[in-house]
Formats: structure tokens, C-alpha cells, sequence
């Protein structure tokens, strides 16, 4: 029966480490804008020339 | 191949060619060709024709970001070697535009990073303050096609996170408590005592946030409405969250059981969401423009040691100021020069140019053409005309707010809700006295209306993105409501009956051959005054040019030609040589040799959805209210509108004053304008809604914007609202009968905690999937 205990406070931890991690996600900005960063992973590096 | 490689418009003639691409303009190709030598060519690759034809503007257009006071307003963070300044850039409409700002970097080297939130439509920019000034950046983005808008007040983004945190909590609360009720809703009852009591003070814990932080606002907006002695739906729902708690808190230390936590946090959760459904707007439109956005930020001062640029809030009464061409005349004042041409149509919607001589007055809102003219101030931009009215339907607008129909009914709610409590509580004291506690708080919690709440978030939620698919922005949901209470609906004349972007041309074809047509194409080609440019649209289809000589554009008067020995004029009645009779707006003379030989009217044309709108709109009142004479009388009556129905000369005040009095009468008004000058009936209308050729451009404040490309879809919008009524009803009845069954659980003293845990989640679900998939059904494929 102790195992129960140990497990309940474990999953408990789990959740609040995810529920710590969305506050900060959310603090930091994470949700201000959904779409630009979609499009923003798109464009590619112009591949640097080399000079000959 | 006959659209601009750039901006995706017809191509006039003669086009541009550059690089074995077409252009409209030169502005475009300049753009094309920066693009091209900085190697940023894959903004043509995202999108077909992305570019925006650039605003030719002055060179000195942003000087006034510079000022000290002025630049301050607009960097957000700034030390010894970089600034970060935030623009709101109303033309970024695709990835091609996210592509190229935030490329700036490349284009012009002191940039350093620039980021865009395509959303808001605005980009972030960080810059080398020493290398670079404030409006160099400004002009450069001007340059590409991007004009700042320095209207637009920066949105308020705190509520919103503070809104998240309290969900996210919410949503930890009710999985955690879940996961150690399971055994509770599986029906295992288990006799280990210490553990039951543990989970339930882990529980009492773990909800303690929810209670003391994501519910907070239900508890201040119940306290206000009690304050100002009226009820509203979260009076009812404070009262369920308070019975909710308390009874579990109690049940918890006196270790009786668990209490109903999990219902509680889950409950809180669920209405949290159906808050943000109805919270989230339309981020790059802007309801809640005033006057400041539409003026200048800065004026030209003339004082004693040559011009001085100063913030438009400094100007005082004689004050001297220069205003230049394409600049809007910033306060009423009178004309210290000779002789200027100004465009009102934003004012008056009339797109004619106005002449005002030395010594009239001039309102403001008007926008200059032509040479720069100096003007003495009379009275200050904030107390003019135009923005008094502003500043008077503000106000007005508050008292005028509409009582929700949910508020409506919440009050019968609680009413109902008492005499239930009562009643039970009565006749269980002849059954066993012990159980009334018990009996009257399981009633209040299973009566919460959690369900009701969500109803409204939800259905009006989704009849606004419905609604916004087909090109009306509503400013939030409570519109929905009024839009289905309308009786009455009045129209604005010009530009909103009209069509500003579409012509109507009338010649008086009197002395007219073969010869001179041809004669009138080739000299209106030549011209850049729109009416020319209106007028030779007109006549190229018929007629094919001819070869003129002694050309000459005489700017803003007219243009003259010679053919076979005659010289041929056309233009202004001055510009002709006529002495200044009763000449109207918008007419064009045609001379040979200084005889009139035509004389060519233009005027704007009216929608062509009109006559088909009216008849869809034939259960509403209809009227029509202009700032003009009655010229267009018969025009209207041909399109469908009875005499009576018109009203002309309407000064902006006897708009609102009209709408007023049918108010009174009990006609509940949409008013469909847009200008400055219908400000004040948009503000008293039950609905104001902004008609707008162009939605991110300025907008009158309004409590709806319709894109003018769906004007003839008006009559649906009211359908479309009527329908999300029925549908809310539905919702209401679902969720009421829901409570119902908990009240019959609770009023025998029955109920469970897992009677409340499977019903409260079960009926919110219920209404949500129902108030969705009623409306987007219905609505998926458009609403025509």
C-alpha cells in the first residue's frame, strides 16, 4: 500500500513540473503569436558564396 | 502576362519593363531591383505577385519620429548602442511579407534583427541608434511598400497571459484530483482509511489555487453586479463555486469523504475556456479608433526662426502652420494663402476636389492636393468639428449598453433557484431535519450554471468566426445579440451606397464628331488627374487615339493639345476661361478654341447589389440619410428606395439625432457608414458598422466592420444572427434541463459525488459540441 503513496505524489510531481513548464512557456511569450513562427521555419539561409 | 510581377495589378500602358519582368510603376520595380541586388529573390517564391505598390511620399515624410518627445513614444528599449522600436504595419498580408521584413538586416546594414507578429501586424526592429535615425527606418519601410501607421495604440497583451495561467492551473487541478478520485467513480470503495484522507487533502491543496486565483474574476464581476443592485449570470455562478467549496472544505477536515474538488476545479475550467472562446477578437482590426489615429502625429509650425516641427498635442489657437500636399489639415482653421484644393472624402465621402479661397474657413479631416498652403489655427484638433462629435458619442455609448439576453434570464434563474432551496429545505424538515444542510447545498451546487455559461460564449463564438469568414468583423459577441434585434436599418449615401472606387460618366454630347472623340482619348491619356484618368476609361473602348502636338499639362487645372491648327483644352471651368457660375463637383469641360464643346460629368456610381439588397431587407425600415442636395433623388428611387424614405442635407449631428429619435420610438437601429462625419450615428446606433474598402486602414470607431466587397451579403448577416438565437435557446434549454435532473437528485438528498462529477462535465460537453456543430453545420460552405 505504500507503493500507492509514493506513486501518487510522483505523477502529482510529474504534472506540476508540466503545469511549472506551460507558466513559464506562457510568461516567456510562447503563445503571443501562433502563426509567424510557421512561416519563419520556412525560409532557407541564402548559401554563402564563396570567393574564387 | 499582363498583371505587375510586383504587386499583382493590371498593368497600365505604357508598363515598366525591367529585367525581362512587367511593372505597374516605378515604385515597384525600385522595390523589385532592391530585392534583387540584396539577394532576397525568394519573396517572389512564397507567394504570386506578394509586393505592395509603394507610396511615392515625400522625402521628409517621417522627420518627425526624430523629435525627441515623438521618438520616445515609439522605442520601447534603448541604450548606448542599439534601439528596439515597434511599428504597426497594416499592409503585411502574407508569408512573403513576414519573408522580407524580417530580412530587413540585409537590406539596409545598421538593421540588426527585425521580427514580425503577423497576427497583430506588427514588427519589432533593432537597430544601430548611432548608424540609423528613427525615420530612416520608417522611410525605408515606406520605400518597400510598408507605410507605419502610427494610429494604432499597442493592444493590451497582460490580460490575456494572466487569462492562460488561470486555465493552466485549472486544467492541472481537475486532471490531478481525477486521477485519485478514479477508484471513486469505478465504485471501489476502499477501506483504507489514511489514504482516503490523504488524497482529499491533496485534493483541498491542490484546488486551493483554483478557488483563491483562476476563479477571482467570477467573484468580483457577482460582487459588482450585487453593488449596483442588479443580477447577472455570475451571481448564480459564485454562489455554486462558494457552496462548492465550502461544502467540500468541510466535508474534507471533518473526514467525511472526499468533497466534489474534482467537480470544482473541472467546473471552473470548463467556463474559464468558454471566456477565452468568447475573448479572442480579431487582433489586426482595430473598433476603438479615435480621432488621434486619423491625424498627424506632428505639425509643421511656422515661427519667427523658420519652420519647427512640433507634436499635434503643442498646437495652440493662431498658431501658423504648413500643411503640404497628401497631408490631412489637422484642426479647423482659416486659409492664410491664396488658394488651396482639398479632398473631404473621408469627411463628406464626396471624392471631388473642394476649392477654398483665402480667408475660409477649413475643417478639419481634409486632405491637401497639390502646392502647400499655410493656415492660421482657430481652434485645437481635439475641439474641432469633426472629433466634438467624437468626444460626445463616446460616453454616450456606455449608458447605452444592451442587457444580455443571458442576463435576462439569469435573473429568473435565481429567483427559481431560491424558491427551490426554500421549498426543499421546508418539506425536509418534516421528513429528517438532519438532511436540510445537506439538501439546500447540493442544490446550489448542482444548480450552478455552469452549462447556461457556456452556452452563450459558444454559440455567439462561433456565429462571430462565421460571420468573419464572410467579411463582417464583429468588435465582440454582445454584437451578435443586437444584430438579431434589428428593426431598423439606415444607410450613409456616399461611399457606402456608392462605390468610391466606381465611375459613372455623363457627357452632354452636344457638339461632338468622329474627330474630336478620337481628339478627347488621346488628351484624357495624358493626364494624371484621376477625373482624366475616369474620363479616358471611358472613351478608349470606342475610340482609337490620334496624334497630337503642343502638349501641355497645366497641374491640377487641366491639359491642352493642338490637332490640324486647332487648339483643343480640357479641364477645369477656369482652366477653359469660363467666368465662375454655379459649376458642380466633379465636371470636367472638353474646349475647341475656347468654346465649349462638351461638358462631362462624373459622378460615383451606386453598388449594383443595391436593388437586390432592398428587396432582401423589405421586413426592416429602411432609410437613407445624406450630407448632400437631393441631386440623386431619382437615381435612388430607381434603385428601390421611396422618396419618403430619403433624407438629404443630414448634418453629422442630425444623424445621430435622427437615429436618436427612432430609438425612442422603440426601433432598435443598425447604421451602416463610413466616414468621420458618420462617427456620432455610429456611436448611437444600436449597431455602428464601418464600411471599409480597405479594413486596415483607418475605420471609424464602430462596433462592426464590413468589408465593402461583401456589402450585398447584409441581409444574411441578419439571418445568420437570427439563426444563433435559436440555436442559443436550444443550448439554454439543454443545459437548463440538465440542472433540472440535478435538482432532482439533490432535492431527494442524493447526491454524489459522483453523480455531480459525471453530470456538470457531461452537460457543459453536451452544449458546446451542440452550439458548434449547429452553427458550422449550417454555415460551413458560406453563408449564401
Amino acid at each position: 500500500m505504500g507503493m500507492i503513496y509514493l506513486m501518487l505524489i510522483v505523477s502529482l510531481c510529474i504534472a506540476a513540473f508540466f503545469l511549472l513548464f506551460f507558466l513559464w512557456a506562457t510568461k516567456n511569450g510562447q503563445f503571443d503569436d501562433d502563426y509567424t513562427p510557421s512561416v519563419r521555419m520556412l525560409f532557407e539561409d541564402e548559401p554563402k558564396l564563396k570567393d574564387e | 502576362m499582363d498583371i505587375c510581377y510586383h504587386c499583382g495589378d493590371q498593368l497600365p500602358s505604357p508598363s515598366i519593363p525591367f529585367d525581362h519582368k512587367v511593372f505597374c510603376c516605378q515604385g515597384c520595380a525600385n522595390v523589385y531591383s532592391l530585392l534583387n541586388s540584396k539577394a532576397l529573390k525568394d519573396f517572389y517564391q512564397f507567394e504570386k505577385t506578394p509586393g505592395i505598390k509603394p507610396n511615392k511620399g515625400r522625402s521628409d515624410k517621417y522627420q518627425f519620429l526624430d523629435i525627441p518627445e515623438i521618438r520616445a513614444r515609439y522605442i520601447q528599449y534603448e541604450d548606448e548602442e542599439i534601439a528596439r522600436v515597434k511599428f504597426s504595419l497594416p499592409s503585411i498580408h502574407c508569408s512573403s511579407c513576414i519573408y522580407l521584413l524580417e530580412n530587413l538586416a540585409k537590406i539596409n546594414t545598421h538593421v540588426l534583427t527585425s521580427q514580425v507578429h503577423f497576427a497583430k501586424k506588427e514588427a519589432t526592429i533593432v537597430f544601430d541608434r548611432n548608424a540609423m535615425s528613427l525615420s530612416e527606418i520608417a522611410d525605408l519601410l515606406q520605400f518597400i511598400g510598408y507605410e507605419p501607421d502610427f494610429g494604432r495604440k499597442a493592444t493590451n497583451h497582460g490580460i490575456q497571459k494572466s487569462f492562460l495561467l488561470k486555465i493552466g492551473l485549472a486544467g492541472f487541478a481537475f486532471g490531478s484530483i481525477m486521477l485519485w478520485s478514479a477508484p471513486d467513480y469505478f465504485g471501489i470503495t476502499l477501506d483504507n482509511l489514511s489514504f482516503r484522507n490523504f488524497t482529499a487533502y491533496l485534493s483541498f491543496i491542490v484546488s486551493l489555487p483554483v478557488f483563491l486565483y483562476s476563479a477571482n474574476a467570477y467573484y468580483l464581476s457577482a460582487f459588482k453586479a450585487i453593488r449596483s443592485r442588479s443580477i447577472n449570470l455570475d451571481v448564480p455562478i459564485t454562489l455554486g463555486i462558494l457552496a462548492l467549496y465550502a461544502q467540500s472544505t468541510y466535508q474534507i477536515f471533518t473526514q467525511q469523504g472526499p468533497g466534489y474538488m474534482d467537480s470544482f476545479a473541472g467546473f471552473i475550467f470548463f467556463l474559464l475556456i468558454g471566456k477565452w472562446f468568447q475573448n479572442r477578437t480579431y487582433q489586426s482590426l482595430s473598433f476603438d479608433r479615435d480621432y488621434s489615429s486619423y491625424f498627424p502625429v506632428a505639425i509643421n509650425r511656422i515661427s519667427l526662426n523658420g519652420l519647427e516641427i512640433i507634436p499635434i498635442e503643442q498646437l495652440k489657437e493662431g498658431d501658423r502652420i504648413q500643411v503640404r500636399n497628401e497631408e490631412i489639415i489637422p484642426c479647423d482653421s482659416t486659409l492664410v494663402s491664396d488658394e488651396a484644393k482639398i479632398d473631404f472624402s473621408f469627411v463628406t465621402g464626396e471624392s471631388a476636389l473642394v476649392t477654398k479661397k483665402k480667408g475660409d474657413l477649413i475643417y478639419a479631416g481634409g486632405k491637401l492636393q497639390g502646392l502647400s498652403i499655410e493656415l492660421s489655427v482657430k481652434s485645437v484638433t481635439n475641439r474641432s468639428h469633426l472629433t466634438q462629435l467624437w468626444n460626445e458619442t463616446k460616453d454616450k455609448k456606455a449608458s447605452n449598453k444592451l442587457i444580455r439576453y443571458q442576463d435576462r434570464i439569469s435573473r429568473y434563474f435565481l429567483l427559481i433557484l431560491m424558491l427551490v432551496a426554500l421549498l426543499s429545505g421546508i418539506i425536509w424538515t418534516f421528513i429528517d431535519p438532519s438532511k436540510i444542510m445537506t439538501v439546500i447545498v447540493s442544490i446550489l451546487i448542482v444548480a450552478c450554471p455552469c452549462a447556461l455559461a457556456l452556452s452563450s460564449p459558444f454559440t455567439l463564438g462561433n456565429t462571430l468566426s462565421v460571420l468573419g469568414k464572410n467579411g463582417l468583423y464583429l468588435k465582440n459577441t454582445s454584437v451578435v445579440e443586437a444584430l438579431s434585434e434589428i428593426t431598423t436599418v439606415i444607410f450613409d449615401k456616399t461611399g457606402t451606397l456608392t462605390d468610391p472606387l466606381a465611375y459613372s460618366v455623363h457627357f452632354s454630347d452636344n457638339k461632338m464628331t468622329k474627330e474630336r472623340w478620337r481628339v478627347l482619348t488621346e488628351l484624357s491619356s495624358h493626364s494624371t488627374h484621376p477625373l482624366s484618368r475616369i474620363i479616358h476609361q471611358h472613351v478608349k473602348a470606342e475610340n482609337t487615339s490620334i496624334h497630337l502636338v503642343n502638349f501641355c499639362e497645366h497641374k491640377g487645372k487641366g491639359i491642352e493639345g493642338s490637332f490640324d491648327g486647332h487648339q483643343y483644352r480640357l479641364g477645369s471651368s477656369t482652366f477653359i476661361g469660363l467666368t465662375a457660375k454655379n459649376v458642380r463637383n466633379g465636371t470636367v469641360f472638353f474646349s475647341l478654341d475656347g468654346e465649349v464643346i462638351q461638358e462631362i460629368q462624373v459622378t460615383s456610381a451606386f453598388r449594383a447589389e443595391i436593388p437586390q439588397l432592398l428587396k432582401q431587407l423589405s421586413t426592416k425600415r429602411i432609410f437613407v440619410l445624406s450630407g448632400d442636395d437631393d441631386k440623386d433623388l431619382p437615381e435612388l428611387i430607381s434603385l428601390g428606395f421611396l422618396s419618403e424614405q430619403c433624407f438629404f442635407k443630414q448634418e453629422p449631428k442630425d444623424k445621430a439625432a435622427f437615429i436618436a429619435g427612432r430609438q425612442k420610438n422603440g426601433e432598435k437601429v443598425l447604421m451602416l457608414g463610413d466616414g468621420l462625419n458618420d462617427v456620432g450615428a455610429l456611436g448611437t446606433a444600436n449597431v455602428g458598422v464601418a464600411l471599409s474598402e480597405d479594413m486596415f486602414r483607418f475605420t471609424p470607431s464602430s462596433d462592426a466592420i464590413l468589408d465593402a466587397k461583401h456589402f450585398q451579403l447584409l441581409a444574411r448577416f441578419f439571418q445568420v444572427s437570427n439563426y444563433a438565437k435559436v440555436v442559443l435557446k436550444v443550448c439554454l434549454g439543454f443545459s437548463i434541463t440538465y440542472n433540472l435532473i440535478g435538482l432532482s437528485f439533490a432535492v431527494s438528498a442524493s447526491l454524489s459525488p459522483i453523480v455531480a462529477a459525471i453530470l456538470m462535465p457531461l452537460s457543459s460537453i453536451t452544449v458546446v459540441f451542440l452550439s458548434s456543430t449547429l452553427i458550422h453545420f449550417k454555415y460551413w460552405r458560406g453563408i449564401e
